[in-house]
């Protein structure tokens, strides 16, 4: 998995063949814009106010990803969303490190839709990864026309000149980067198979890259109000909307609307039914007035009757029981692993373990609201709002207003969190058919908080089925496991589905995790996708993907066998992490394979003295380990975390999170500090603190009187170390979380003797394992 | 018509009683560095100073507010640079930083009340302020050090 | 604030005979031309204002519904279970005001709730208490109203149906329950507190509210100053009687009479907003005191004030309850979301502007009615502790999360037994709130 980076968005939006190497994507979308000495038009950057505007006339763009104006300030552009990942920082940290940049010149760009960036997405925790190694190709490329222009300034010749801090020296003499541009006239281009040959810097020569002192760019606007969100967005004459939500999320068609009510509020203005071509947003009423508030009240005031969808009375439980249904049907599914002698091994396996897990639906609550402002300018429909995944929405937009994608374009906002929900474009439609309506009018649509919940593209309810065969010495003979959830992309980016061994399309998002690293035998991996649950809601992709529900399975359930085989859990993964046949990883991103798993479990083993501790009475450790995100793509952690159970009242409490990771090089030291941090926060909350439940067709929570995310005093001790590493840098964002519930789950076991198969972790059922046991 | 005084300057606008404050601060006057999170009062987002004390401006109605002294995250310092803002930068706190307007008016708040907190005092007060990004660990850490800095002003001072 | 008392309307049963009629009879007293504002002195009118803020003429005599009316112009609804009362217009217009009044029919209104007509007043008008203010004071009330703009209008009519719209009726209720005359100094006692006695009893009528009343609805004698329901408040007991686990002392009582904030019990909300901010507060210091140390005896505070120290501590205690550490169970979370912010204490004492529900009279009072109102209402720049502000909780939760964050505080900060039917009374206390204080979203 994990080979996303195949595939770019072809003119039509539709994925072009997927046989381009990873390679020959990087260097095509990079060769389409080389556009050497080509001034760059000033254009607004709608995220920081800036006090100066961007290069205008004479800054020289040695690439799409970068600009060097006369006075040397060097402006980084950047595809990604910032969503509290300093992206735009680390970026620039790779292309300025390679250009030898003064790191003060440097600022950062985000920048609206255009063909010319190819895929814009932000999801993943692919950004780093994908960018490192274009970014630092044009980070030389940019470095080697400065060197040539900056020698003929000085007289001399490139090779006798060096490179710093925006300075090239040669002969006691020295010319600045703004000066070369000034004065010079840099032009050289190169060919994409120039740029790839061109020389990059060892990585003991970097200043840049793994720097900790380097503060993110993006913060102090955080600190002082000036930052801009996508609900921040204004334009003059803009109208305000609120949607009235329908009563399911599909289906749902209005029978009527009486707006008397509504007509008596001041401000309001009207109400629109919202009929989408591309029928993402169904039985939608939009209602509009000249400020937000009114539109609040307007919306509560309108009454509307609907005709609700199919899945008005579906439950959770009616989900999960449909995912086992299909998990129990040996027809079906999609196989991402099914080696042979699977079926035999467990025919004629001496003992045969067998587990259910479940996993409950998890809403975002992304604090800013889902928003959209939309207007038509010229025959151009501009939508503002923060989106995490701008080449997908994109063609969806232009079905919905039933204009050419050229016709539509995306301004790039900060994000008020992301953490998947923002993947999913789907809150723009509605504002972007409002101001169609309207005749291209602006129209400001906010969802409240209840809307956004009911809105949600939540994390599916999941059920996995781990099966282990084991022969008559306990030898592991094979592994089973498959799990049945709704699929995010099968629902919303059909073209991005893997292929399973069998050939057949499958969500990689969906079951990434159950493909491990261990050996485990003849092993067997399907996919099944939970139909109801996508008729009932619309499945999104939330922090960790199924990396964060398939860590619960997998590793509660190895560190049940390793109890039954009476192993230490630890010590019976070491022996699993032998770096085998499919596990011992490929140049350039799993160099290693399992070798460096187990390297983390080691590295974790040292840190919190495995199985020498002396712990309080109903207070344990347990530990959980997985490869992050994807197989193609591996951050090794692991996690060890400490609990106490309460007998009395079945309350755990997490007092400490110990992680290691290796996560190849890291950029930058204190993010991937701060991303670890969130990420594991996320692990610990949706084991001991949130989730919901579908109920009539809807998660029941609506807002935080009752949804109950980790809070500050719910924040345990954190101990997180970064092995050191010069392997090409692998994602940060989501891999804290995919260890943090199953390392809770086993510690509870440690503690007090019971096993929980189901998350989120819940005293009633700490207390029903305590009576049983 | 409700006037009250934002930021120092005298505010009056004609918006109906009932309006929450939170937009009439984000709309009507134009700062948008106050921001709608969960519009029930519980996830901090919108909070603001009146009369010194952090408060939730989403569930406030305008009406509530007339003759308050009103300070925003825009007004806390002229420069940007109150200690409590200077902290968040060091100890680099904000991700999204969407919540964090809220976050710095409350710990500001807070150090009024506890001019050297504890864990359990920033806990406490800062409990209803929700980061989804969940950076708590440096919250904490920030608030300590900004307490510091302030400790070490008013001894050099 | 006092509008309870329009509920002693009831007077029926009593009437009777021919010797309660010339009782109940009293002339008109004959119209008089408006007397022209130069004949009273400023000072004059000067300590007039002050008394009328005193006595609160403005909150009863002002239309707050639908529209603001004129101040003093009247119109003020006040429900009662018999039907709706208008107050009358007290500017000196002369046709529907009492620009025709002389001093002498507006002494007789206060002092025995005589119209200058002649007829009955209802005692939603507590002229109960305003008989026992001196004449030069009535003398002073006068001056200053009738110095004010007269203001030309006409209250809506009463809706109180019969029998109880007999205003005869109400000369009954006054010989059982008026004790007519200014109040008589008590030698026994000091200087401040009889001036603080002649206020609370008089002037500023503090038993209306916080004393119980009986079925004719007159305050019960047998009970003073033990609390009462008013307005859909409760108006707790200002006696030995009052649940709090600190004893309101004189320092107490001063600060939130004063400044609307009592730092150990909480502040002036509702009902008692007013009394504060747009009473008391244009009263000198001194007599604010006096109030403060004549209520200070009536609840004994000096005897039980030794015991603060211990509930203190206990309260602090409380006040960080599962505040500190993980949390799970969420109605300590609904608490710590909404309310720990600017409620959490830790102690030694309560933070100034931080109030301590562990200590709030909300909290310990038998009935959860205050505290509802104040988490549906909130309370603004203009009430409680004044510049700052409580938000309205009211789309923020439902009734049942109402109940829940209810019991959870009297199970964790008190020791009194559980309210009852908490989702019951929060909807009905609800359905008094006739707009949504904020318009705000879910």
């Amino acid at each position: 998995m994990g080979r996303l980076n195949r595939f770019r968005l072809g003119k039509d939006g539709r994925r072009e063949q997927a046989s381009l190497s990873r390679r020959g994507f990087l260097v095509t979308s990079l060769g389409a814009g080389v556009m050497f000495g080509f001034a760059r038009p000033s254009s607004a950057n709608q995220i920081f106010p800036l006090d100066r505007s961007l290069p205008g006339d004479g800054a020289f763009e040695p690439t799409i990803w970068c600009s060097i104006a006369p006075d040397g300030e060097i402006t980084v552009n950047i595809i990604r969303a910032e969503m509290g990942q300093h992206i735009g920082t680390a970026l620039a940290r790779i292309i300025a490190d390679e250009m030898e940049a003064d790191w003060s010149k440097v600022r950062i760009n985000y920048v609206d839709t255009d063909p010319k960036w190819g895929l814009m997405v932000t999801g993943g925790s692919w950004s780093v990864w994908m960018t490192w190694d274009v970014f630092r190709q044009a980070g030389a490329a940019t470095r080697t026309a400065m060197v040539e222009e900056g020698a003929r300034l000085l007289g001399t010749t490139p090779d006798k000149c060096t490179v710093a801090n925006s300075i090239v020296s040669a002969g006691g003499k020295q010319i600045s980067f703004g000066d070369i541009v000034a004065k010079g006239h840099p032009s050289h281009s190169f060919t994409p198979e120039e740029m790839a040959k061109l020389p990059l810097k060892p990585a003991s020569e970097r200043r840049l890259i793994g720097n900790a002192e380097l503060k993110a760019l993006d913060i102090p606007a955080k600190t002082n109000g000036t930052a801009i969100y996508g609900i921040d967005a204004k334009v003059e004459g803009m109208l305000y909307g609120r949607p009235k939500m329908p009563p399911t999320r599909y289906g749902s068609k209005v029978r009527s609307v009486d707006d008397t009510e509504a007509k008596k509020i001041k401000g309001y203005v009207r109400y629109l039914l919202i009929d989408d071509p591309s029928q993402v947003v169904q039985g939608w009423v939009v209602v509009l007035a000249e400020s937000y508030s009114a539109a609040i009240r307007a919306t509560d005031a309108l009454k509307v009757e609907w005709t609700p969808g199919e899945t008005i009375h579906t439950s959770e439980r009616d989900i999960q029981d449909r995912g086992r249904e299909l998990i129990n049907n040996k027809a079906g599914g999609v196989y991402i692993f099914n080696d042979d002698g699977v079926d035999q091994a467990f025919g004629s396996a001496h003992t045969v373990m067998d587990q259910e897990y479940t996993c409950a639906s998890v809403l975002h609550y992304q604090l800013e609201p889902t928003n959209a402002l939309a207007f038509e300018k010229d025959g151009v429909y501009e939508i503002h709002a923060g989106n995490q995944w701008q080449s997908l929405i994109l063609p969806t937009l232009a079905k919905s207003l039933q204009v050419p994608e050229s016709k539509v374009i995306l301004r790039s906002y900060l994000l008020g969190g992301g953490f998947g929900r923002r993947l999913n474009g789907d809150y723009m439609i509605p504002a972007a058919l409002a101001s169609k309506a309207l005749g291209g009018k602006p129209v400001k649509l906010i969802l409240t908080r209840s809307d956004d919940m009911q809105f949600d593209s939540f994390r599916s309810p999941s059920v996995q089925r781990v099966r282990m065969a084991f022969d008559a010495s306990d030898k592991i003979t094979s592994m089973d496991y498959q799990a049945a959830a709704g699929w995010p992309t099968g629902v919303m980016a059909e073209a991005f589905m893997e292929k399973g061994v069998d050939g057949k399309p499958y969500d990689q998002f969906a079951i990434a995790g159950g493909d491990h690293w261990y050996e485990v035998g003849a092993f067997r991996v399907r996919a099944l996708r939970n139909d109801l649950a996508e008729k009932t809601f619309r499945p999104g992709w939330l922090r960790s993907v199924s990396p964060g529900w398939t860590s619960w399975g997998i590793e509660c359930f190895l560190d049940e066998v390793a109890h039954r085989q009476k192993k230490d859990p630890a010590q019976f993964r070491l022996e699993l992490l032998t770096a085998q046949g499919r596990n011992k990883g490929q140049a350039p991103d799993s160099v290693g394979g399992a070798l460096r798993q187990a390297a983390v479990v080691r590295r974790l083993m040292e840190k919190v003295n495995w199985g020498k501790t002396s712990l309080p009475k109903d207070t344990a450790i347990g530990l959980a380990t997985t490869a992050g995100q994807e197989r193609g793509m591996p951050t090794w952690i692991g996690c060890v975390a400490q609990v106490h159970v309460d007998r009395s009242t079945g309350v755990v409490t997490c007092q400490k999170l110990t992680i290691v990771v290796d996560a190849g090089t890291v950029v930058d030291p204190d993010g991937a500090k701060a991303q670890t941090e969130g990420a594991a926060l996320w692990g610990l909350s949706m084991v001991l603190f949130e989730n919901t439940e579908i109920v009539n067709g809807m998660p029941v929570d609506r807002n935080l009187n009752t949804y109950t995310p980790l809070r500050i005093a719910d924040t345990p001790e954190m101990d997180i170390e970064f092995l050191p590493s010069t392997e090409k840098p692998m994602g940060l964002g989501e891999p804290g979380t995919t260890v943090v519930g199953p390392a809770i789950g086993n510690a509870i076991f440690n503690a007090v003797g019971v096993r929980l198969r189901h998350m989120p972790v819940r005293p009633a059922d700490v207390l029903r394992g305590l009576q049983n046991s | 018509m409700t006037t009250f005084r934002l930021n120092g300057r005298e505010v009056t606008v004609d918006v109906p009683g009932d309006t929450p404050l939170l937009w009439v601060i984000r709309d009507e006057v134009g700062l948008t560095g106050t921001k709608f999170g969960c519009g029930i009062g519980m996830c901090g987002a919108c909070t603001i100073h009146i009369g010194g004390r952090a408060t939730r401006s989403c569930v406030t109605p305008v009406s509530a507010a007339e003759g308050a002294d009103i300070t925003t995250i825009e007004g806390i310092d002229p420069e940007g640079n109150h200690p409590v803002q200077q902290a968040w930068r060091e100890i680099q706190v904000p991700q999204c930083g969407y919540c964090q307007s809220g976050q710095i008016m409350q710990a500001v708040s807070l150090l009024k009340d506890y001019p050297s907190p504890t864990d359990e005092e920033i806990d406490a007060v800062m409990a209803g302020s929700l980061c989804r990004c969940m950076t708590y660990i440096r919250i904490r850490e920030a608030i300590k050090k900004a307490a510091a800095t302030a400790r070490g002003d008013a001894s050099n001072g | 604030m006092i509008k309870r008392i329009a509920a002693a309307i009831v007077g029926i049963g009593v009437a009777g005979g021919v010797g309660f009629l010339a009782y109940a009879w009293y002339p008109a007293i004959a119209p008089v031309a408006p007397p022209p504002p130069s004949s009273f002195s400023a000072a004059q009118i000067e300590r007039g204002r002050v008394l009328a803020a005193g006595g609160y003429c403005a909150e009863c005599h002002t239309r707050t519904d639908g529209k603001r009316g004129v101040e003093l112009a009247g119109d003020y609804k006040m429900d009662t279970p018999f039907g709706a009362i208008f107050s009358s217009n007290i500017t000196p217009d002369p046709e529907t005001g009492i620009g025709h009044w002389s001093e002498a029919a507006f002494k007789r209104a206060m002092r025995k709730g005589i119209s200058r007509d002649g007829t009955q007043l209802f005692p939603a008008f507590p002229f109960d208490h305003f008989t026992h203010m001196t004449d030069q004071d009535i003398d002073d009330v006068y001056a200053f109203l009738m110095t004010r703009a007269p203001v030309h209008s006409v209250k809506r009519d009463n809706t109180v149906g019969f029998p109880f719209n007999i205003r005869l009726e109400q000369a009954g209720w006054k010989l059982l329950f008026l004790h007519e005359g200014p109040l008589k100094n008590d030698p026994a006692q000091d200087a401040e507190w009889n001036r603080g006695a002649y206020l609370a009893e008089g002037l500023s009528h503090c038993s209306a509210c916080h004393t119980p009343r009986n079925l004719m609805g007159a305050e019960k004698a047998s009970a003073p100053y033990d609390g009462a329901p008013v307005d859909n408040w409760i108006a707790p007991p200002l006696n030995e009687h009052n649940p709090t686990p600190v004893v309101w002392t004189e320092d107490e009582y001063f600060k939130y009479l004063r400044f609307g904030s009592a730092p150990l019990h909480g502040s002036a909300a509702g009902p008692m907003s007013p009394v504060v901010h747009g009473g008391l507060s244009e009263m000198p210091e001194s007599d604010v005191h006096a109030i403060a140390h004549y209520l200070a005896q009536i609840d004994h505070s000096a005897t039980r004030v030794s015991q603060d120290p211990k509930a203190i501590a206990w309260a602090m205690q409380a006040s960080m309850k599962d505040l500190v550490g993980p949390q799970v169970n969420p109605n300590a979370k609904l608490y710590a979301g909404a309310c720990a912010a600017c409620h959490a204490n830790a102690g030694p004492q309560p933070v100034e502007g931080r109030p301590d529900l562990a200590l709030n009279n909300a909290l310990w009072l038998d009935e959860p009615t205050n505290l509802f109102q104040v988490i549906l209402r909130g309370i603004g720049t203009t009430e409680g502790i004044s510049t700052v502000s409580m938000p309205s909780f009211y789309h923020s939760f439902s009734d049942a999360d109402l109940a829940r964050l209810a019991a959870y505080l009297r199970a964790t900060r008190t020791t009194l037994p559980p309210w009852t039917d908490l989702e019951k009374k929060a909807g009905e206390v609800r359905k008094t709130l006739p707009v949504p204080p904020v318009a705000s979203s879910h």
